[in-house]
C-alpha cells in the first residue's frame, strides 16, 4: 500500500504506480472507476446524467454541493458538446467515466465528433455590466469555476475532457 | 420544468419549478417573451422551487432583462436556493440583476 502522504491530489505520478493483487514487486495505483455511462447527443439526456450523478452521490457520500457542481460542469459541456461537436444530424454517444480517490473525483467525457475544444474559447470578461455582457463563454467560465483542472486532449478520433475535482463529502 | 405564471395588469410574475437548463430554457424564454408581447412590462421571476440553473437559464433571463429594459421595464428575482444564487455570483449576474430575497420583497420593489 503506498503510504498516505506518498500520493498527493492529482499528480500524475500516482496514478503511475499500481498495486497487483500478488506481485508486490509491481507497485502501480490505479484510481477505482465508480461510474462509465453514455448519454446521447440529445439535450434530454441531461435528466440522465442527472440520475447517474445523484445515485454515484449517494454511494460515495458526496456532499450536495458538490453534487450540484459537478451536474453543472458536466452539463455545460454536453449542452456546448452536442451544440459545436458534430458536423451531422446523427446519433452519437458521449461516453462518461468518472473514478474517485479518497475525495478527489476524475470526470473524463469522451466523444467521437469533429476536433472541437469546449474549454478552448478564452474566458469571460468579469464583471460585466448588463450593457456589456458577453454571454459567449459563459458556460466555460461556469466549468472552470466549479472544477479544479479541466484539460482537453485529443486521442485519435476522440475528444476527451479530463476534469478533476476534490470534492466534499456529506 | 414548471412554469406557473401569474399576470396582473403590466406584471408577470413566473413561478419556476424544477431545473431550468439548456433543455427547458427555450420553453421559458417562450413564456417570458409572449408575455412581453401580450403587454408585460415588469416580470418577477420566483425561484423557490427551482432547484438547479445552468448558463442557458441565465442566458435567458439576461436576454429578457435587456429586452424590458428597453420599454423601460422592471425585473426582479427572488427567493433563490442558495446554489442557485451562487451560479448568478461566479457569473457575475448578481452585479446588474436585482436579487432579493422573498417573493414579498420583489411585489413591493416593482
Amino acid at each position: 500500500m503506498i503510504a498516505a502522504g506518498a500520493c498527493k491530489g492529482w499528480e500524475s505520478a500516482c496514478y503511475d504506480h499500481q498495486r497487483s493483487g500478488t506481485d508486490e514487486g509491481a507497485r502501480v495505483m490505479t484510481p477505482r472507476t465508480t461510474l462509465s455511462f453514455e448519454l446521447k447527443n440529445d439535450l434530454s439526456e441531461l435528466s440522465t446524467l442527472c440520475e447517474n450523478l445523484e445515485r454515484m452521490g449517494e454511494e460515495l457520500g458526496i456532499a450536495r454541493r458538490s453534487l450540484f457542481e459537478i451536474n453543472l460542469a458536466l452539463d455545460e459541456l454536453f449542452t456546448n458538446i452536442i451544440s459545436y461537436g458534430f458536423a451531422d444530424q446523427s446519433e452519437h454517444t458521449i461516453r462518461v467515466r468518472i473514478s474517485s480517490e479518497n475525495n478527489l473525483l476524475t470526470l473524463v467525457l469522451e466523444d467521437d465528433g469533429i476536433p472541437f475544444n469546449p474549454v478552448g474559447s478564452p474566458p469571460a470578461e468579469l464583471p460585466c455590466t448588463l450593457e456589456e455582457c458577453k454571454v459567449g463563454g459563459l458556460g466555460i467560465h461556469l466549468v472552470r469555476n466549479l472544477m479544479d483542472e479541466v484539460a482537453y486532449s485529443r486521442s485519435g478520433d476522440k475528444n476527451v475532457l479530463t476534469l478533476k475535482k476534490v470534492i466534499e463529502k456529506s | 420544468m414548471e412554469i406557473i405564471e401569474e399576470k396582473r395588469g403590466h406584471l408577470s410574475t413566473f413561478k419556476l419549478q424544477g431545473r431550468l437548463d439548456s433543455n427547458t430554457s427555450q420553453e421559458f424564454e417562450k413564456r417570458i417573451f409572449d408575455a412581453m408581447s401580450d403587454g408585460t412590462k415588469n416580470v418577477v421571476i420566483d425561484f423557490k422551487d427551482l432547484d438547479y440553473i445552468s448558463s442557458a437559464g441565465l442566458r435567458v433571463i439576461l436576454k429578457a432583462t435587456k429586452a424590458l429594459k428597453r420599454e423601460d421595464g422592471k425585473i426582479l428575482l427572488c427567493a433563490m436556493q442558495d446554489y442557485v444564487k451562487e451560479v448568478f455570483e461566479i457569473a457575475g449576474f448578481d452585479s446588474f440583476l436585482p436579487i432579493v430575497p422573498t417573493l414579498d420583497d420583489a411585489l413591493k420593489s416593482i
